[in-house]
């Protein structure tokens, strides 16, 4: 084998990157994609690595080596991969030259994931190009397949010896695996335990693309590097805060997989968690993977449980029904390939959220999530105090409200700020007005896609927009007994036609409490 | 004021000139444009002396600002000629998508004669507070030692110019006195045309093995396309490019241009070539070690894109770096983009002003 040991000492760094934009580039390895012939591969894994070596942020001799069961060749699959990147490329025409030379470095290996003599085939590979383009023993898997398949790859990795750790003195070993992390706490616990009995926690790199978004990242820029708003992040001016998660589209293909999920286990789990913890965090020590994880997992830890025996009492779950989105006849979700005409499963879900701790104590967090809404729209909004006394209660024409940060995290990305001002003229009458600070304005350029991101940061072994272990954890611990709860119910969700903002309880959830969910 | 398209010159009041931009921007909401909003990031002020290089600024400035939203403020002063003091707005608009629109205000002040010293303060006036201020200096350097400099540079972040077209070592110098003597930060457009060759060298030296190669650097070859004049600004950017390396691996650079690193001295040539395109730009750089081997980088102008490779005792895959030659827009965006003055070029300044001395003729 040609494997080339890690120094025992990290090279100095290259004085040649300072003042670059990028200051830090991974060393070449090889990343291996298991599930290679599936859509995740040819719609973002393949655009996302062209786009990063368009923008030379790819070191020389990078290698990407396509692992699945059809059988293609090495040109057949480069072909295939063009195409693609020609259609989903961020970085669009695709540049002939670049490809070209991105493409020396693409390779195709034939195999089952579970049997043992595709992974002889790819061990092989893998060590040619070790010789051939200096990848150095150092490998990411990208297991870009269903979680079933997880542990018999981790298993048939570990016994082709094809896993290594720079803290046992080999070249470093790395595994991205996609959501859904497990199905219940249970089954999480399982993956992990099959994770880490191949790799070490830190080896693993578990990806929710919304990490990778420059506007989730901003909100930790938002909040941390700005002293204006920190000291208002609390209880004492913070009255609620609402997170929307909404798709415009249906199950589309995905009715068998929806229907052993739901929106709770598709999105509220990982996604709209993510951003609650990210909204709700104490500073972390430094910018760096454990500290900003740690800070993430309290909140989860400080998330109220649901009442036992009324866990459905701060929630509402729905499911589409016939209707229209943006003009076009959406069918019920009951009506949907691959899904059960009785199905109970919730395409909507809506909460009441408490974070039981000094900042949040009694400040409910509303989260709701569902398909088939009005739009597609990723939507934070901040709902701070009333101002304290309302010295123009008496003035006709003055309706003051309370000021509203909305943070936009998809599409459009940008922050606003609402506040009331006067209108002009001789009486005193206010009117509410915005700032706004949106990302196509301001920078122009768009920005990288979140899988650009996120393979980047993997090649760096930089795990912050990863998620830990014990977030996965916390996060099935909170929510496993409102879905056993609602898996007891023999009552179907509360129905709700496609193409409106959910059922009518989600909207009572929130009015009991005289708030409303604001129009994102 | 009557209605008019936002982008169309409207000659103004020059002291008025906030007055009549509020009421630009009245009259754009009086005709229902609620899908249009209003951007600036930086001031960014072009100083020119003939009507050739204000519609040079115009043209960058005004496709700059679809990058980098900004007040333009294009400066027209020319001593010899007329008295004279006008001023005109407009803005430059452009879609961002779903049919709306971001727009950045222009003014141009035109100054000539006795009233040429009235610009620094109506400049002034003029900038936005709170936003950084970038002066892109077109045509001869400014006089440093000159009142009329020194005003408009004050409130100046950044001091904009372009070294191609330099016509001797001594304007590399009085940009690093900028540097050195005053708050503000210069910045070279020959400078950023270097980034891809920054880049793609940088990305050689990347892997482990080959970082600790850059001790044993024995010659630096760097080759200037240049015309058939004897300019000196056509070799600046290979001279840049040769300081920084100098700059960055460690070697000294004496007053004489004689280079010193830990293996002794090393040969830095810079060749001036003739050629009929890219004129100004580098061709190919090569970096030799000290066992023989050589590192080289090469443009290839057909195929937009710069080459790398290693050749000799070490062997890795040709690394291609996208090199498309930007136009003087897409320049000022990548130096409005920094948020900090580049401290690199703040190092190389010096570094280059020595290393001129060895620019072959």
């Amino acid at each position: 084998m040609s494997s080339v040991a890690a120094p025992a000492q990290a090279p100095a760094a290259n004085p040649l990157r300072e003042g670059l934009e990028q200051e830090r580039v991974p060393d070449a390895s090889c990343l291996v994609i298991f599930g290679a012939s599936g859509d995740l591969t040819g719609r973002k894994l393949l655009p996302a690595l062209y786009s990063l070596a368009h923008d030379g942020l790819l070191p020389a001799g990078q290698t990407i080596i396509g692992f699945a069961r059809p059988d293609y060749s090495d040109d057949a699959f480069r072909m295939a991969m063009r195409e693609a990147c020609d259609k989903y490329a961020r970085t669009r025409p695709v540049d002939d030259a670049i490809w070209q030379n991105f493409a020396k470095g693409l390779f195709y290996v034939q195999g089952d994931f579970s049997q043992p003599d595709g992974y002889s085939r790819l061990n092989q590979k893998l060590q040619e190009c070790d010789r051939t383009r200096g990848t150095g023993g150092r490998r990411i898997y990208y297991l870009a397949v269903p979680p079933q398949f997880f542990p018999v790859i981790s298993e048939l990795l570990g016994a082709e010896k094809m896993v290594t750790d720079p803290e046992r003195g080999g070249p470093f070993t790395r595994v991205i695996i996609e959501k859904p992390f497990g199905h219940d706490l249970e089954s999480a616990k399982e993956l992990n335990r099959v994770a880490v009995s191949t790799f070490r926690e830190r080896q693993v790199f578990r990806i929710d693309h919304y990490l990778g978004k420059e506007t989730v990242q901003n909100l930790l820029v938002l909040r941390f590097a700005n002293g204006i708003f920190e000291p208002f992040w609390n209880r004492q001016y913070i009255d609620h805060v609402q997170f929307t998660v909404a798709e415009s589209i249906g199950v589309e293909k995905r009715g068998s997989y929806f229907e052993g999920a739901g929106i709770t286990r598709d999105i509220v789990q990982n996604h709209l968690l993510q951003l609650v913890s990210l909204t709700a965090m104490e500073p972390p020590v430094a910018f760096e993977a454990d500290p900003v994880r740690d800070e993430k997992v309290k909140v989860l830890r400080a998330l109220r449980e649901f009442p036992k025996g009324r866990e459905g009492e701060n929630v509402a779950r729905g499911q589409y029904t016939d209707g229209s989105v943006l003009g076009e006849k959406a069918v019920a979700y009951r009506k949907e390939a691959n899904v059960s005409p009785e199905s109970k499963v919730e395409t909507f879900a809506a909460m009441k959220v408490f974070v039981d701790n000094w900042r949040w104590a009694d400040v409910p967090f509303y989260i709701r999530a569902g398909k088939r809404l009005p739009k597609r729209v990723t939507d934070i909004s901040i709902h701070f105090r009333p101002a304290p006394y309302p010295m123009w209660r008496k003035l006709r024409g003055v309706d003051t409200r309370p000021n509203v940060l909305a943070i936009r995290i998809q599409p459009d990305e940008g922050i606003s700020l609402k506040f009331d001002s006067k209108v002009p003229g001789p009486s005193v009458r206010t009117a509410p007005v915005t700032m706004e600070f949106r990302y196509a304005t301001s920078f122009g350029a768009e920005p990288p896609e979140a899988y650009e991101r996120l393979l980047l940061e993997t090649m760096l072994g930089d795990s912050t927009l990863f998620a830990r272990r014990d977030e996965v954890e916390t996060a099935w611990a909170w929510l496993d007994p409102l879905l056993n709860a609602w898996a007891a119910d023999p009552r179907p969700p509360d129905f709700y036609p496609a193409g409106t903002w959910g059922p009518e309880s989600a909207d009572l959830l929130i009015e009991r409490d005289g708030r409303k969910w604001r129009r994102p | 004021m009557s209605l008019q398209p936002l982008e169309a010159d409207v000659r103004v009041d020059v002291t008025a000139i906030e007055k009549h931009l509020a009421e630009l921007w009245r009259s754009s909401k009086e005709v229902g444009d609620e899908v249009l909003t209003r951007a600036a990031l930086w001031n960014v002020v072009a100083h020119t002396c003939t009507s050739e290089s204000h519609a040079q600024a115009d043209e960058a400035l005004g496709k700059a600002s679809e990058a980098v939203p900004q007040r333009t403020i294009i400066v027209r002063a020319n001593r010899a000629a007329p008295p004279e003091m006008s001023a005109w707005i407009s803005a430059n608009c452009h879609l961002v998508g779903g049919g709306k629109q971001v727009c950045s205000e222009e003014i141009s002040i035109v100054a000539g004669g006795d009233r040429v010293h009235r610009v620094p303060p109506i400049v002034n006036a003029l900038l936005i507070p709170d936003m950084p201020v970038a002066m892109w200096w077109l045509g001869d350097l400014p006089n440093e030692h000159e009142d009329y400099v020194l005003s408009l540079l004050e409130p100046a972040d950044r001091l904009i110019v372009d070294s191609a077209h330099f016509d001797s070592p001594d304007d590399l110098m009085l940009i690093d006195r900028v540097a050195s003597k005053t708050t503000t930060t210069p910045a070279d457009l020959n400078w950023e045309r270097l980034e891809e060759w920054r880049r793609a060298t940088a990305m050689m030296f990347d892997p482990p093995h080959m970082r600790s190669r850059l001790e044993s650097i024995r010659r630096v070859r760097v080759v200037a396309a240049t015309s058939d004049r004897d300019y000196f600004g056509e070799s600046v950017e290979a001279l840049l490019y040769a300081s920084w390396l100098s700059a960055q691996v460690g070697h000294h650079v004496d007053t004489e241009g004689k280079v010193e690193g830990s293996v002794g001295s090393i040969d830095y040539v810079i060749e001036r070539r003739m050629q009929q395109n890219g004129v100004g730009g580098i061709t190919f750089a090569e970096i030799s070690f000290e066992d023989a081997s050589c590192a080289s980088i090469s443009r290839d102008r057909d195929r937009g894109v710069l080459l790398a490779n290693v050749d000799g005792n070490l062997s890795m895959p040709e690394s291609v770096t996208r090199a498309v030659p930007c136009g003087i827009d897409a320049l000022i965006v990548r130096q409005l983009k920094r948020t900090k003055g580049d401290q690199v070029l703040l190092k190389v300044l010096p570094v280059a002003a020595r290393l001129a001395k060895r620019v072959a003729r």
